[in-house]
């Protein structure tokens, strides 16, 4: 335990263990972040956190967004690339102001372009991640199975501890 | 946007919630030190009374009912004399105790208060109910590391709990040997 703690400390700037906190456009996600800061990062709450907090985006290749075959593809791509592009910024900038809102500072903001799934569990391996946050849809198990699930594959496949964090169900 | 905010402040306890589940396996066990050593971490090189607990642990055990034992037949006899279910259900009890007991021993060894909880029944859904009925901030389970196909034919608690569960969800994995 105390060999792989030296391993982060190492690998991180300022000696402390890297929680990498997964994010996209959708509300779930935001949730999450929320949670995590309030229960893990808040001055208010933990005075002096041995965590350092990592904010990975996962942008979408626009060729996974639209299929190449299509008919006038190649004009729609760029449209569709800035378009990706601003989501990305907005995404970073409303985490920014999440932080900000619970008064926590030191954070690393990433946006890196590829599947959210590959995205978070190589972000976990470069940061030498202890903890990965994600949020979850709370899909069905057909939703899961045909739509693909970024909290169980990474859940499954991510070389650390996984948080999933949902919303709560509103009713039972 | 407003309404995400509203029901997360209202949330905001100085005291978490954090229930483990706990069993034989190396897995679990696991977990514990990573939850105790993760999140009630200033209890470590602390002043050991130090006024204010981080938050509340609770260890879960599930115990499982007998019925699931008795269906299997055990050699020549057709069914069970109750001189069999007493004996198998005071080993299992001592089992479920064993287990609490080395779990509550870790907290200790951390300078951490544990409560403890055995629940009966199938361990998957009753570890989720437990956690709802004690309005959990946080549910740590272990993760065998089994692999997909593994995960389908043998179940999987820590993945019924990542679906099913009301609150969040965190899975400890088997430190890899070399990483």
């Amino acid at each position: 335990m105390a060999a792989k703690a030296e391993d982060a400390s190492t690998a991180a700037a300022v000696g402390k263990a890297v929680m990498v906190v997964g994010i996209d456009d959708s509300e779930h996600s935001f949730y999450a972040l929320q949670w995590t800061l309030l229960h893990f990062f808040s001055p208010a709450v933990r005075p002096s956190w041995p965590y350092k907090l990592v904010i990975v985006s996962a942008k979408p290749t626009p060729t996974s967004v639209i299929s190449v075959a299509s008919p006038g593809a190649a004009d729609v791509l760029p449209f569709v690339e800035s378009d990706l592009r601003k989501i990305s910024s907005q995404v970073i900038e409303k985490a920014k102001d999440i932080c900000a809102a619970h008064s926590v500072l030191d954070v690393e903001y990433e946006v890196v372009e590829g599947d959210a799934r590959n995205v978070l569990c190589e972000a976990v391996d470069k940061h030498h991640a202890e903890t990965l946050v994600v949020g979850s849809h709370g899909y069905g198990a057909i939703k899961r199975a045909v739509l693909g699930s970024v909290s169980d594959y990474c859940a499954h496949h991510a070389h650390c501890t996984v948080m999933i964090v949902k919303k709560p169900k509103p009713k039972h | 946007m407003e309404e995400s905010k509203e029901p997360v402040a209202t949330e905001c306890r100085e005291k978490m919630t954090v229930v483990v589940a706990v069993d034989e396996s190396e897995g679990s066990l696991y977990a514990l030190s990573w939850a105790l050593d993760n999140l009630f971490p200033a209890a470590v090189g602390g002043a050991p009374n130090k006024p204010q607990p981080l938050g509340r642990l609770v260890l879960v055990h599930a115990q499982q009912p007998l019925q699931h034992l008795i269906m299997h037949p055990v050699g020549p006899a057709a069914y069970a004399t109750s001189s069999v279910i007493d004996s198998v259900k005071k080993a299992q009890d001592q089992n479920s105790r064993d287990v609490v007991e080395r779990a509550k021993g870790i907290c200790r060894r951390r300078l951490v208060e544990a409560e403890a909880v055995i629940v009966i029944g199938d361990p998957k859904e009753t570890i989720c109910q437990a956690a709802e009925q004690m309005q959990t901030d946080l549910l740590v389970v272990g993760s065998r590391g089994l692999s997909k196909i593994r995960r389908a034919i043998l179940g999987s608690v820590s993945d019924y709990c990542a679906h099913h569960a009301n609150c969040p969800v965190l899975i400890v994995k088997p430190p890899k040997g070399g990483h």
